[in-house]
């Protein structure tokens, strides 16, 4: 390509580059590094360098859609047993909004988690037998017992925690990474998305374009949904009856027509086009390359469990997170659906735990043993938490409504303090009675560790310098290293 | 009437020596001399606006030390400014203080000024530190361009204006655009497909000066046009067939689609395009097509979840509406100040609760999520064919009493299948309307009746400032739109033109269409953004004579070859020395390969279609993983793709890597990126693999037997105009490379001819056909192919 892209088309791109918003994905570094760009322009108080020492370089978000119970996997409260079957205390509940599904219950019955646990690791972290594999690597994680957010509902939560807003319009997380950090990788997006269904229920709610969509940043800037099957990414085989020496043959006639175009035109965004169909090339080797795991050793599955033999499964990509970011792909999104215990919680959250559990522990200490935990940040945690109090009567099988006044996350890497507990909630696992951590908080802390000022990574869009945090977030020290 | 005429005249005059004195300023002001004049808009405002009225500004509860940099007089009387002096300048000293106590912005603020954004503070307070009201907010004004005419070309009233810029910048008109690609940007532009070659082969024909005004009148004329307006229309409307949310549930809102094509296509005038939108229902005796005409302001998405509060989401549609109202109609954003005083903009709290109150007063049902048809208030809006089947039923009626039964029950059963469009329809006892602490839905404090801000109030609503017309009757959203259309409200128009202005050209006048508030850019031509709007509304806002106007213009006829002085002089084309060159949009692209191709399916209207999408995506989202998406055959694969049907929580995905949004909320302006992601679809989609396919028919069949001129129809129908040799040259090798791998491997060609579901054209050799869709393929992805130039 060198030939087609010679010296004098390389000067338009450049100049070109400075004013106008042409992103791309290998491009978008360059436009970050490039100051007086359109986009740089809007982000030079947010260059990584302008900021602080970035610890994260990249991030392994782990979602677990639904609202996992705080309740049974990591918030021990060894009074629920004794307090089983009596009514939740007006003291504790202080008139707190609950959801349509429960406002119209007379009786508030708490309902005990059926599951032991155990303390772990030098940190005597509490977690339930349900996560002995999360449980075994409590000292590498940073528990947050603490979390709370205003939402009760799916949509309104999920979009708050992926988006910052409760309501659509906002960028995603990812997109602003991608917008703040640009990618890694020569040939992969820097924002990834996948999304695996649970054992434990039929998924019983939905996922939304706009938890990785791009708002209003510029659209390359949206999530790449990776799938399993063989076009992990949308149109990315070739079709059938195309193979790939046929392929660079046209490809490398239609690079010599743009150019000749360009010559015609002098537009400089051919000579990116013409970047973007060879870029598109390399995908379609470094994609299937990426995905295809048969050159795994067996001792990868011993470890990340048989089950991320199954494509689509969260074990595999989980272990797909952890190729990717070894190629560079800076935010990795996995969804997880199948959370959303409104009824037999006992039943189905052991499906659900045995999903996730040995392949993201795996995860952790994978990363670690190739020495990437340092500089990857992974995020565990839902929308919400669940209520302590059952859904209807209270059954053997009770089932827990939506709870956001306190859930669990854990992270690990990336600049988090490893071995740390953090917060506590009252008795009943209700109300948090020590070191808050709101949803603005997280996104500003998760910032800082990428190197970001949350206060400085703005877009301006309609007038105004929008953040992923808002007007809100504090970063806490305590989560740090 | 002659009183509104009389008031209208005096107004005109007014405004008139106000913009005299404003267009001397700004030429003055562009000219690069190192003491030149600063222009308070340009140069001042987004200085102060961004970096010193969070604190000094508009909003009175986060006002620090009682000081406001908004109002010359309390910026002077608290000696921030000493007009004339900088030295002795409070702000100046603030500016230039290291120390962190007294440095302004302060660092907590993290909004530095830089040393130019200094230099300029400086030099306007040595000039005077005049201040100007925001142009925006000022109604346009009429003028004329300075220059007659220039070189050798005649130049009509745009090309004037343009033209007085040009000798500030000493730059001068690209020459005229050769004939081939004149016509092919003209018509992608004006209905979003590529000429045919009939119309190539016409225009060619006729060299007279008037052969272009033909085309340009035969194109407005034509229902392709609507439906490119209308196309534009849906992003801005959010319109889509799903609710959105968590549920998003089908829903069947495109009659109203149909309602703005039929509109553009019988070219209504663009303030009653306005009016009946948002307010059809309160004209008298509305009609039908009135009422559907207001499903604009019942676009937004509908949450049905489970447990949501249904108050706190009919808030959210409510300030949907005024989101969308504001940035469509008035170009301003007015949803910082849901919350609180706008920063930057003179739009208080308050006076956003007043404009909230016009669209709170609907009699708006939250639905629920089994069995969703459509939330209240809606109407069932039978198609011709369905009208025709009711009367019928009617007519069948006889009296027979067992008859009419069942006939009854059989007319019933068919009502439930005709597709409900939510339309507006107000409480019979108004809804109070509370300013709400920090938006929230359940902290009302002060009420409020509805109003405009006071910023635009000069324009009275329906006569009377706020709360009560005349009569005593309360304002409702009838008097907001006629206020609207106002011929002297200074953004509508204005904004109208702009955006289209925008279609054709890429960027706006005003390059930040959705926002002509104090942040958002200054007009590139200020003049000429005034000449339009005036146009406009003295046409009686005649939408096709306003962008004939534009289209005929030498500006827009311009070659679009960029010259190497030219991108370092005006990379973004802001100064419009040359046409327009960019990607098409996303439904553009798809509609132009159909096209191409012959496969497009030409039929106007009517419910949302299935072409192909990949396999799974919706239930990897889908609640319960339930709903799939079940592709059409025949005709819905190949209608434009303004049809495509639209799930917001999943948008069709080859839109969405071409810039198109999920259409949650209003959006004026499409990012234009350039991806691998597109590369991929344009080469493997297969909507673009079967185009390929056809396209090789095509010139198999229609080129005849010389490779040469079946390349060059290829060529004509992707790009209008024939092969140049050296392409001939590489599309020779390409096809010679394609004919040795298909002849010797013949499944290979079969296979590729598979693809899709039309039929193989059994006349031509597979390994034929198979190579020469390797050659259409190669020209389906040209960029010259997806581009207007």
């Amino acid at each position: 390509m060198q030939t087609i892209l010679d010296e004098r088309n390389r000067l338009f791109r450049r100049q070109f580059l400075r004013q106008s918003v042409t992103g791309s994905v290998a491009l978008s570094a360059l436009l970050n590094a490039d100051n007086t760009s359109a986009v740089a322009s809007a982000v030079t108080s947010a260059q990584p360098t302008a900021h602080l020492a970035p610890k994260a370089k990249r991030v392994i978000y782990l979602f677990q859609s639904g609202g996992p119970s705080q309740l049974e996997l990591m918030d021990y409260k060894p009074k629920l047993p004794s307090l089983h079957g009596t009514e939740l205390p007006d003291s504790i509940r202080q008139g707190q909004r609950v959801t349509g599904m429960t406002s119209g219950q007379k009786s508030f019955p708490v309902a005990a988690p059926r599951f032991r646990f155990e303390q772990h690791g030098q940190s005597g972290a509490w977690f339930s037998e349900l996560l002995p594999f999360t449980a075994k690597i409590s000292d590498q994680l940073c528990i947050v017992r603490s979390m709370h957010t205003e939402a009760i509902n799916h949509d309104p939560a999920i979009t708050f925690m992926q988006t910052g807003s409760q309501q659509p319009g906002r960028p995603s997380m990812g997109a602003w990474l991608s917008y703040g950090l640009g990618s890694e990788a020569e040939d992969l997006p820097a924002f990834v998305v996948m999304i695996s269904h649970g054992s434990g229920s039929d998924s019983n709610q939905g996922l939304l374009d706009r938890l990785w969509g791009s708002g209003f940043l510029p659209s390359n800037h949206q999530g790449v949904k990776f799938r399993s099957g063989s076009d992990s990414v949308l149109y990315l085989n070739d079709p059938s009856g195309v193979d790939r020496n046929l392929r660079r043959k046209m490809l490398d006639g239609l690079a010599k027509l743009n150019d000749l175009q360009q010559q015609q035109d002098g537009d400089p965004e051919i000579a990116t086009r013409i970047e973007q169909y060879e870029m598109a090339f390399r995908m379609q080797a470094s994609v299937p390359e990426l995905t295809d795991l048969s050159n795994e050793p067996e001792s990868t599955f011993d470890l990340y469990g048989q089950q991320a033999k199954t494509a689509g499964s969260y074990a595999a990509n989980c272990l797909m997170a952890r190729r990717m970011v070894e190629r560079g792909v800076r935010f990795v999104q996995l969804y997880h659906r199948g959370w959303d215990n409104h009824g037999k919680l006992p039943t189905n959250i052991p499906k659900q735990c045995r999903d996730v559990d040995q392949a993201q522990a795996a995860l952790v200490t994978d990363l670690k043993q190739r020495g990437l935990l340092d500089d990857t940040l992974v995020l565990w945690g839902g929308e919400f938490g669940r209520s302590v109090y059952s859904q209807g009567s209270l059954q053997d099988d009770y089932g827990r409504d939506h709870h956001g006044r306190c859930f669990s996350m854990w992270m690990a890497g990336g600049g988090t303090r490893p071995g740390a507990l953090i917060g506590e909630t009252d008795d009943y696992g209700y109300n948090i009675v020590s070191d808050p951590i709101h949803i603005h908080d997280l996104h500003a802390t998760l910032l800082n560790c990428l190197g970001f000022d949350h206060e400085r990574l703005t877009f301006r869009y309609q007038g105004r310098d929008f953040r992923l945090t808002d007007v809100h977030g504090r970063v806490m020290p305590q989560l740090l290293a | 009437m002659n009183l509104f005429h009389a008031m209208k005249s005096l107004f005109m005059c007014w405004s008139m020596s106000l913009f005299h004195a404003f267009a001397l300023t700004t030429n003055l002001a562009t000219a690069q001399s190192p003491d030149r004049q600063i222009d308070f808009a340009r140069d001042i405002q987004p200085i102060l606006a961004i970096h010193c009225w969070s604190c000094h500004g508009p909003d009175e509860t986060s006002r620090q030390a009682e000081l406001r940099l908004d109002v010359r007089d309390q910026a002077i009387a608290k000696s921030a400014i000493v007009p004339g002096d900088d030295s002795t300048s409070e702000l100046i000293h603030r500016i230039d203080s290291t120390d962190t106590d007294s440095k302004m912005p302060p660092d907590t603020s993290k909004k530095p000024l830089n040393e130019k954004q200094k230099e300029l503070l400086r030099k306007w307070i040595q000039q005077g530190a005049t201040y100007a009201k925001h142009w925006a907010f000022e109604a346009p004004g009429r003028t004329a361009p300075s220059s007659q005419s220039s070189s050798d070309r005649s130049l009509g009233p745009i090309d004037q204006f343009v033209n007085d810029r040009f000798k500030q910048m000493q730059i001068d008109f690209s020459p005229r655009a050769d004939r081939e690609t004149l016509l092919r940007r003209v018509t992608l532009d004006l209905t979003g497909l590529p000429p045919t070659l009939e119309d190539l082969n016409q225009f060619l024909s006729d060299p007279s000066e008037a052969a272009y005004e033909r085309v340009v009148d035969r194109l407005l004329a034509s229902e392709r046009y609507a439906e490119r307006m209308a196309m534009a229309w849906l992003d801005l409307a959010r319109y889509a067939d799903t609710n959105g949310y968590n549920n998003d549930e089908e829903r069947t809102m495109w009659p109203w689609r149909d309602w703005v094509i039929n509109a553009f296509h019988r070219n209504m005038p663009y303030d009653q395009f306005i009016v009946e939108q948002l307010a059809g229902d309160l004209l008298p005796n509305p009609s039908r097509d009135q009422l559907i005409a207001t499903a604009f302001l019942r676009n937004q998405g509908h949450n049905t979840e489970g447990g949501i509060i249904p108050e706190e989401y009919r808030v959210e549609y409510v300030a949907d509406r005024v989101h969308t109202t504001a940035t469509v109609f008035l170009g301003l954003s007015m949803q910082c100040a849901r919350c609180h005083d706008h920063k930057f903009d003179p739009i208080t709290q308050t006076e956003y609760y007043q404009f909230f109150a016009f669209f709170n007063n609907l009699d708006e049902k939250q639905a629920s999520y089994s069995k969703f048809v459509a939330a209240e208030p809606f109407i069932r809006v039978p198609s011709a064919e369905q009208e025709s089947q009711l009367k019928n039923l009617e007519s069948e009626m006889d009296g027979l009493p067992e008859k009419e039964a069942s006939k009854k029950k059989e007319r019933e059963a068919m009502e439930l299948l005709l597709p409900a469009v939510m339309i507006l329809r107000e409480l019979a006892t108004p809804r109070e309307t509370f300013v709400l602490k920090r938006g929230q839905y359940d902290q009302p404090s002060m009420r409020v009746s509805a109003s405009v801000p006071s910023i635009l109030s000069q324009l009275p609503l329906n006569n009377s400032t706020a709360g009560n017309s005349p009569t005593g009757e309360p304002v409702g959203r009838l008097e907001l739109a006629m206020w609207l259309v106002d011929s002297r409200n200074p953004l509508t128009a204005r904004v109208a033109v702009n955006r289209w202005w925008q279609s054709f050209f890429g960027t706006g006048l005003v390059k930040t269409v959705e926002d002509f508030g104090t942040t958002g850019e200054s007009p590139s031509h200020p003049e000429l953004l005034d000449y339009l709007a005036t146009k406009l509304i003295d046409s009686h806002w005649n939408v096709k004579e306003l962008q004939k106007l534009i289209v005929t213009s030498a500006t827009y006829m311009q070659s679009s070859r960029l010259t190497p002085e030219l991108l370092e002089r005006d990379p973004e084309n802001r100064m419009l020395a040359r046409g327009p060159r960019y990607r098409l949009e996303a439904e553009t692209v798809r509609d132009n390969a159909l096209a191409i191709a012959g496969l497009l399916q030409h039929r106007m209207g009517g419910p949302s279609v299935k072409p192909y999408q990949p396999a799974g995506l919706w239930e990897d989202v889908t609640v319960e993983r339930k709903g799939k998406y079940k592709e059409d055959t025949g005709e819905g694969l190949y209608r434009r793709s303004m049809y495509t049907f639209w799930k917001r929580t999943c948008p069709p995905p080859s839109m969405m890597s071409f810039d198109a949004p999920n259409r949650e909320v209003c959006l004026a302006r499409r990012a234009r990126t350039n991806t691998p992601l597109q590369s991929l679809v344009l080469l493997n989609d297969p909507t673009y693999v079967e185009a390929a396919r056809l396209l090789a028919s095509l010139m198999i069949r229609d080129g005849g037997s010389e490779t040469k001129d079946r390349i060059n129809l290829g060529y004509r129908r992707c790009v209008s105009r024939n092969a140049r040799p050296d392409e001939q040259k590489i599309i020779r090798l390409i096809l010679e490379q394609a004919q040795e791998r298909f002849l010797s491997n013949a499944k290979q060609a079969t296979d590729l001819n598979s693809t899709g579901a039309t039929p193989v054209d059994g006349a031509i050799d597979s390994v034929e056909l198979a190579s020469w869709t390797i050659v259409a393929s190669t020209l389906l992805n040209l960029d010259e192919t997806i581009s207007k130039r």
